[in-house]
């Protein structure tokens, strides 16, 4: 993993190698034109449009037609290049000529001028419009992106009872803008570049100059340098390239289609990366106590909010210890249950054939087997068989003598507790380690639990997320930063942002004012 | 990423402060007030866990200082100052050997104790053999992540037995602690010295102060760091004898366990809570082993220029094998005495030793200076 890290980005396009064309662009516009074309393929969607700009001036428009703005092309630019025919072509060579063109085409937006063919292509397949001009060896690119996208929706993934509904889409520049709307501060930043050996995509790293720690900056430009893939068809991609362990069952970004907390967060001295085409934003750096954080703590009153954290503490502990409990205190300890609560479950248990943790295991599986199967069906039906099957397979599997009643009473409390923690991967990852839980009840009881507890404990202080451990500021301690923890504390007292961090600007209110 | 420092192998005078008490408190507590109510009558004993408690605290205090005065000194190279290099190797081997002995003990107390309250069928070496891979995983780790468990499991452990002392309430009798002031001064000073041995492990503090960036707030730390595992310790006796009373915490093998057993928490959760607290204190015991364990590796590595992770996995079948000699509880509670007396003995006894000469040194660089 270290060495990627260090490995260099390829720059050269390897296509390009065993085919008879320059990689220049030449001063022969059909040469030009069919270079272009031999390079990408000459697909159905290439456009090239031919021109006359006066005294046998030869010029060219190419642009893909999905990809760019028709209207932008024909009323603006090609309708532009021929009004001006008259006034230039006679007289300048076809260099000046093109640099006047620049000047004259500034309605179209972006205008660039360039002589690779690399570039070229690039540029044309990102959406942008090519002008030739026959005579000289550069090429204007136009600004001239336009294609369809889906609108700004309400997050599914992520969804609040108080918020902003605003979710991000898959179109860089609106995300951009989303985020810009909450901050409109110039310090703000959006620092791009490019990713994927060929699917060349658009990587926006965002912070707040002056908030931020620059050595955090510094750390995530570094391992996203490293990056050296075909293509990132997701944010999970970047996540998975540049996190600290790919051991960890935890992971270390967290990911939001929500504006709103990307927003916080680069308030908060953390960075963002964006990535072109993907409706997810990755945040880092995170630790642990960021899985039970969730925007609408902020929004709610400071009581409300601790509560609702309280409660996700509680249902992260129900998720991880209760069947682990449960096979435990049937096969090991039984001696610790109240014995009214002991008779009863052993007379359930009467006709199970099976010991607990078997029987722990099929509903384990039986439970993520359903919501598996509810995730992947179109929504109308993922419900019915959510709820329908969940219930039909408990009953039926308690009257078939296969689980106790208070096996599908376990299971259903951990289920439900598992959909409170708000940052998705951590709740995986918490469901994943049930089943590690579950296995050492089985062989050493409570003991095996508390064994497994101390492990993943000694995990995670062991875990960074871009150099932060991830068990701050739990340990090492920032006691400053307790106030938004378990309990979050009044907006008006959260004046500093999180030290652990260690931000350039510390506070971020004042109280006396 | 120089800003993000405190995510590196340094460790904060707080973290000290919290290791203390983390090492300090494992095996030793749970047996305790048996022993001391074993000698005093009433519940007298307080005042020899006081007094031994303070002496400790004092000795920490030297300890400490010794240490902080040589910042970013290794053990070996400031007693070599002191006492010559060979007696300073022996010093650190003698210190090395007691951290093994201690985790080795430990590691078989947790079997034994487990044995009594969680299962009767599983075998002694499987319990100790499970705890001790776990503990290896914890110091294959980085140091640092050490500290951070210490600062993660004590405030549950000090949680625990407040929710404990707190549900004793309801149990509690002034006149099990009566009468007071009946005990010989013999037999209080015999109270003292087994007192004295459950505050053994503040030997790390001859090597961890060295990786302490703010060594000057290091004495205070550790101070403080005593004096809460004092407060804990009384804490515990008090309730014990309030609710047992002196002769039936004589009789009890551990009698903080046994109290878990007798008080009832509210709402009918856990019939026995005995077991329950035992499965929490197994974090405390865990924390006194693996810095054990971590420090006896950090100090030997000078010496045999392994990798920390060889060394430890050359260790660990070591301690495994002490832990499993003695035969029966009342061996185990033999090595136990003699690891109390050796540990505080020598931790003590290098104490004074290299802080006199270092006063004295001191004393007469300052006289040279003056004339």
């Amino acid at each position: 993993m270290g060495r990627n890290f260090f490995r260099r980005r390829k720059l050269k396009q390897e296509s390009a190698e065993g085919e008879d064309f320059s990689t220049e662009i030449g001063v022969d516009l059909e040469k030009n034109l069919q270079d272009l074309q031999t390079m990408i393929g000459s697909p159905e969607d290439l456009v090239i449009h031919r021109l006359n700009l006066g005294f046998n001036v030869k010029a060219a428009v190419a642009f893909i037609s999905g990809l760019s703005n028709k209207e932008a092309i024909h009323n603006d630019l090609i309708k532009n290049l021929l009004r001006n025919r008259e006034k230039e072509a006679g007289s300048d060579t076809p260099d000046e000529l093109i640099k006047q063109l620049k000047l004259d085409l500034i309605s179209i937006g972006s205008v660039e001028q360039t002589n690779s063919l690399d570039k070229l292509t690039i540029d044309l397949l990102s959406g942008k419009s090519v002008v030739y001009v026959e005579g000289t060896a550069e090429a204007l690119l136009m600004g001239t992106e336009k294609w369809e996208t889906r609108s700004i929706d309400e997050p599914i993934s992520e969804s609040l009872i108080r918020g902003p509904r605003e979710g991000f889409v898959e179109n860089l520049q609106t995300n951009m803008m989303l985020i810009r709307r909450h901050i409109r501060d110039p310090n703000l930043r959006f620092d791009t570049s490019e990713v994927g050996r060929r699917s060349k995509k658009k990587l926006v790293v965002c912070y707040v100059d002056g908030i931020v720690n620059p050595d955090m900056v510094k750390e995530v430009d570094r391992r996203l340098s490293s990056i050296d893939m075909d293509s990132a068809m997701e944010s999970g991609y970047i996540e998975q390239w540049i996190e600290d362990s790919y051991l960890s069952p935890f992971p270390q970004m967290d990911n939001t289609e929500r504006p709103d907390k990307v927003a916080s967060a680069v308030l908060q001295g953390k960075v963002s990366i964006l990535l072109d085409g993907s409706p997810f934003a990755l945040i880092a750096p995170i630790t642990i106590a960021n899985a039970f954080k969730s925007p609408e703590d902020y929004y709610d009153r400071w009581l409300i909010g601790t509560f609702l954290r309280v409660i996700r503490y509680i249902g992260a502990f129900i998720t991880m210890f209760l069947p682990a409990l449960y096979i435990a205190l049937v096969s090991y300890h039984q001696g610790m249950i109240p014995s009214q609560l002991a008779f009863s479950i052993a007379a359930t248990r009467e006709g199970v054939p099976f010991p607990a943790f078997v029987e722990a295991l099929i509903m384990g599986l039986t439970m993520e087997l359903l919501r598996e199967a509810g995730a992947r069906l179109p929504r109308t039906i993922g419900q019915t068989i959510g709820i329908v099957g969940g219930l039909v397979i408990g009953e039926a599997a308690v009257s078939a003598g296969i689980v106790s009643p208070i096996m599908v009473i376990v299971v259903a409390l951990t289920a439900v507790a598992s959909f409170t923690i708000p940052l998705y991967s951590v709740a995986i990852s918490f469901r994943l380690l049930r089943f590690g839980f579950m296995f050492a009840a089985a062989v050493l009881g409570l003991y095996g639990i508390v064994l497994v507890y101390i492990m993943i404990n000694i995990h995670i202080v062991n875990l960074k997320s871009m150099g932060v451990p991830y068990s701050t500021p739990f340990a090492p301690s920032f006691i400053k930063d307790w106030k938004d923890l378990v309990l979050r504390g009044p907006i008006p007292m959260m004046n500093e942002r999180p030290r652990n961090l260690k931000p350039k600007d510390t506070t971020s209110g004042n109280l006396r004012r | 990423m120089s800003d993000f420092k405190y995510g590196d192998e340094t460790i904060s005078s707080r973290e000290i402060m919290i290791a203390l008490p983390a090492v300090t408190i494992g095996v030793g507590i749970l047996s305790l007030p048996r022993e001391i109510a074993l000698l005093t009558v009433g519940a007298d004993g307080w005042i020899a866990l006081l007094v031994a408690g303070i002496m400790i605290t004092v000795i920490t205090w030297m300890t400490s200082k010794l240490a902080a005065s040589y910042p970013g000194e290794t053990f070996l190279s400031y007693s070599s100052k002191l006492v010559t290099k060979p007696v300073s190797i022996l010093f650190s081997l003698i210190l090395v050997m007691q951290s093994l002995l201690l985790s080795a003990y430990v590691i078989r107390v947790i079997a034994e104790i487990a044995k009594a309250y969680l299962f009767d069928r599983t075998p002694l070496e499987v319990i100790s053999l499970t705890f001790l891979l776990v503990v290896v995983y914890a110091v294959s780790g980085s140091r640092a992540g050490l500290f951070r468990l210490n600062m993660l499991f004590f405030p549950i452990i000090v949680l625990i037995t407040f929710i404990l002392s707190l549900f004793s309430f309801g149990w509690f009798e002034m006149d099990n602690l009566f009468p007071i002031f009946e005990t010989g001064v013999r037999d209080q000073i015999k109270a003292t010295e087994i007192s004295g041995l459950a505050f053994v492990g503040f030997n790390i503090l001859f090597f961890y102060i060295t990786l302490v960036k703010d060594t000057k707030k290091v004495p205070k730390a550790s101070v403080h760091g005593m004096l809460m595992v004092i407060g804990l310790y009384l804490l515990i006796f008090f309730v014990n004898l309030g609710v047992f009373g002196n002769a039936v915490t004589g009789n009890l093998v551990y009698p903080l366990i046994e109290l878990a057993k007798e008080i009832e928490i509210p709402g009918g959760f856990f019939e026995r809570f005995d077991s329950f607290f035992f499965v929490i204190w197994i974090m405390a015991i865990f924390n006194t082993t693996a810095m054990s364990v971590d420090v006896s590796i950090y100090a030997l590595q000078p010496f045999t220029k392994l990798k920390k992770q060889t060394l430890l996995f050359c260790m660990a079948p070591l301690i495994y094998i002490i832990g499993m000699v003695p035969e029966g509880s009342i061996e185990v509670a033999k090595l136990g005495t003699f690891i109390g007396y050796f540990g505080i003995i020598s931790s003590s006894g290098i104490t004074l030793i290299l802080f006199t000469i270092s006063k004295i040194r001191r004393g007469r660089k300052k006289e040279h200076a003056a004339k």
